[in-house]
């Protein structure tokens, strides 16, 4: 079953002449367990595509479905609240609060959800990633990646049961891409979730069971 | 308060800055509740001192005590619990080196407004004085003879009250017929019943009196029209309440600008799901918090300005006033922060991530 659904989405900015389709007529589906890469050029509405995935924009036309809710005719406020229970997101800006030490950036999220991981699942998590040591320093004292990490951290701690990247490797060199692809491949499978991860990197799309190509506005299924 | 304490934490310098604006203003504040309730004991000390319910004045004297002339006939006019007789006068008095404006009372020894004497003892013969202990920190001391400004008669000071100035001028409390000698010289003789007005304890202020020449005026009344008194609290409490809207002022503008300095991260936490209330508290608990401690700090250097003082400053604080002036800031500082809650929600998530 489904845990993701798109139907009949489209998406355009402006009026007229100057109106962009940057998601043309879409349909879409993800199962949980799966690990699915969206790749396509800078412009081709990748971003477009994944935020209205995840409810941070409303559609211009179509149905977004999140675990059997029709999140197209909710308000902000519940939105908010499905994007908190249901959804990672690892944005391509850094989401970090830059007044929270890495721990403490867990700690936000127990203060407003429940249900998020056990000590030794973060533990685990903290090693996974390599930043076990780095537990009580601020974002602006650790490295682009370093930072990349830790977003990809909160992301996971929350356990959603889907996450959404928004190309996550970028800031990473290519031993760390394929480390953090690894990991949200091992997320995905143990935890039955499902991860859609946005990326220009092709090299990356071996870890995935699905591969997507975007171009103008489309999305379509590659052969793999 | 999780998010709001650890940003305090981390931006230490920054919220320093914002108490300490607010310790100011409450600094002020205080300072100023202080000086008023100061200068109003200097005005109604001796008044306050009577614990009376009500004053008897004649209805052309306009509730005023030097103006009011009476004699001691009307207390036969008069129904009450308890009454007492006083005539009031004032007067320069000087013990060779200092000089002191004096408002001298003239009463009866064994009736209610009689003071309790904190040093020295009650008068007993004629011209004999209790003083208020102001004029003992003048440098006036018992045994001192006093010259009057407009009398050839000579008081001396035999003992000394707490708390007891009259329109800011230190009491001598005196026998009837001391103040009468005081008051009209050679002519006192003639003038032996004059008085100014009589001292009411008494439930039902209604059926005092069917004199039509006198007046009954209520204690707090008869207060608030001593020269100067409302005209002095007056100009003190505006300047409070003004100080109450611009620390309100201050604190929206200082939050509305931190707020938009975070807007995108907000908008961040926001596109994760975190709920504009829970950012709105935590922009509530923050102001909470700076105001709490900008609050108590100017509280306690209010208080020990005060404590350093001269005498002269007329400061006397009300601890029940301050805390309640206290509390308004605190309301008001956060009645600021309402405009950064406003802020706060209609930042759109979308536009933070610039995904
Ligand atoms: N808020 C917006 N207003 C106007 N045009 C937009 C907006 N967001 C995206 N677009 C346009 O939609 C298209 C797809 O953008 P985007 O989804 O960001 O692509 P990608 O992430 O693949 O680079 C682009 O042509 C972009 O200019
Ligand atoms: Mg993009």
């Amino acid at each position: 079953m489904a845990i993701l659904e798109l139907n009949q989405v489209t998406k355009s900015f402006g009026t007229g002449h100057k109106k962009v389709d940057a998601l043309k007529e879409t349909h879409f589906q993800a199962e949980k367990g799966e690990l699915i890469a969206v790749i396509g050029p800078s412009g081709s509405g990748k971003s477009t595509f994944l935020t209205i995935a995840g409810g941070l924009q409303t559609p211009t036309g179509g149905e977004v479905i999140i675990n059997n809710q029709n999140i197209t005719e909710l308000s902000e406020k519940k939105r908010s609240k499905i994007r908190l229970q249901e959804i990672g997101f690892i944005l391509q800006a850094s989401n970090l609060v830059p007044f929270l030490t890495v721990r403490n950036q867990m700690k936000l999220l127990d203060q407003v959800k429940k249900d998020n991981m056990t000590k030794e699942e973060l533990t685990q998590l903290y090693e996974g990633l390599g930043i076990s040591d780095l537990l009580d320093k601020y974002p602006a004292d650790l490295s682009g990646g370093e930072r990349q990490r830790v977003a990809i951290a909160k992301a996971l701690y929350s356990n959603p049961s889907i996450i959404l990247a928004d190309e996550p490797t970028a800031s990473l060199d290519s031993d760390r891409a394929y480390e953090v692809m690894e990991l949200l491949q091992r997320e995905t499978k143990s935890k039955k979730t499902t991860t859609i991860v946005v990326t220009h990197d092709t090299r990356l799309i071996s870890y995935c069971d699905k591969v997507y190509k975007m171009t103008d506005g489309e999305i379509r299924l590659e052969e793999t | 308060m999780f998010l709001a304490w650890n940003e305090i934490k981390k931006n230490k310098l920054r919220f320093i800055l914002i108490t300490g604006v607010l310790m100011l203003v409450s600094y002020l504040v205080f300072f100023l509740s202080g000086l008023a309730s100061g200068l109003e004991n200097l005005n109604r000390e001796a008044v306050d001192k009577w614990e009376a319910t009500a004053i008897v004045v004649t209805e052309e004297s306009d509730k005023s005590l030097p103006q009011s002339s009476m004699t001691l006939d009307d207390i036969d006019d008069i129904e009450a619990e308890d009454t007492a007789v006083i005539g009031q006068f004032n007067a320069i008095a000087t013990n060779g080196g200092k000089k002191a404006n004096v408002a001298i009372f003239g009463i009866e020894k064994d009736e209610f407004i009689m003071p309790d004497v904190s040093q020295g003892e009650a008068f007993s013969k004629n011209n004999e004085v209790i003083a208020s202990d102001a004029l003992l920190e003048d440098g006036f001391e018992i045994g001192d003879t006093l010259d009057l400004s407009s009398t050839e008669e000579k008081l001396t000071i035999v003992g000394f009250t707490e708390d007891a100035r009259f329109n800011a001028a230190p009491v001598l409390y005196g026998d009837l017929s001391t103040f009468q000698r005081v008051k009209f010289g050679e002519a006192a003789e003639t003038k032996g019943d004059q008085i100014n007005g009589i001292v009411l304890r008494v439930d039902d202020l209604s059926n005092v009196t069917d004199n039509e020449d006198l007046e009954v005026v209520e204690i707090e009344t008869f207060i608030t029209n001593l020269p100067g008194y409302t005209e002095q609290s007056l100009t003190l409490s505006f300047m409070i309440y003004f100080l109450f809207v611009i620390s309100s002022v201050i604190v929206a503008i200082f939050l509305y600008v931190l707020t938009v300095q975070k807007i995108s991260l907000f908008g961040v936490m926001k596109a994760q799901g975190v709920s504009n209330g829970y950012l709105s508290r935590s922009v509530i608990a923050q102001t909470f918090i700076l105001a709490v401690i900008g609050v108590a700090v100017g509280f306690a250097l209010a208080l020990i300005t005060g404590a350093f003082l001269p005498g002269a400053v007329p400061v006397s604080f009300d601890i029940a006033t301050m805390v309640m002036y206290g509390l308004i800031l605190i309301a008001v500082a956060i009645m600021g922060a309402v405009f950064s809650v406003w802020t706060i929600v209609k930042i759109d998530p979308l536009k933070a991530i610039g995904g």
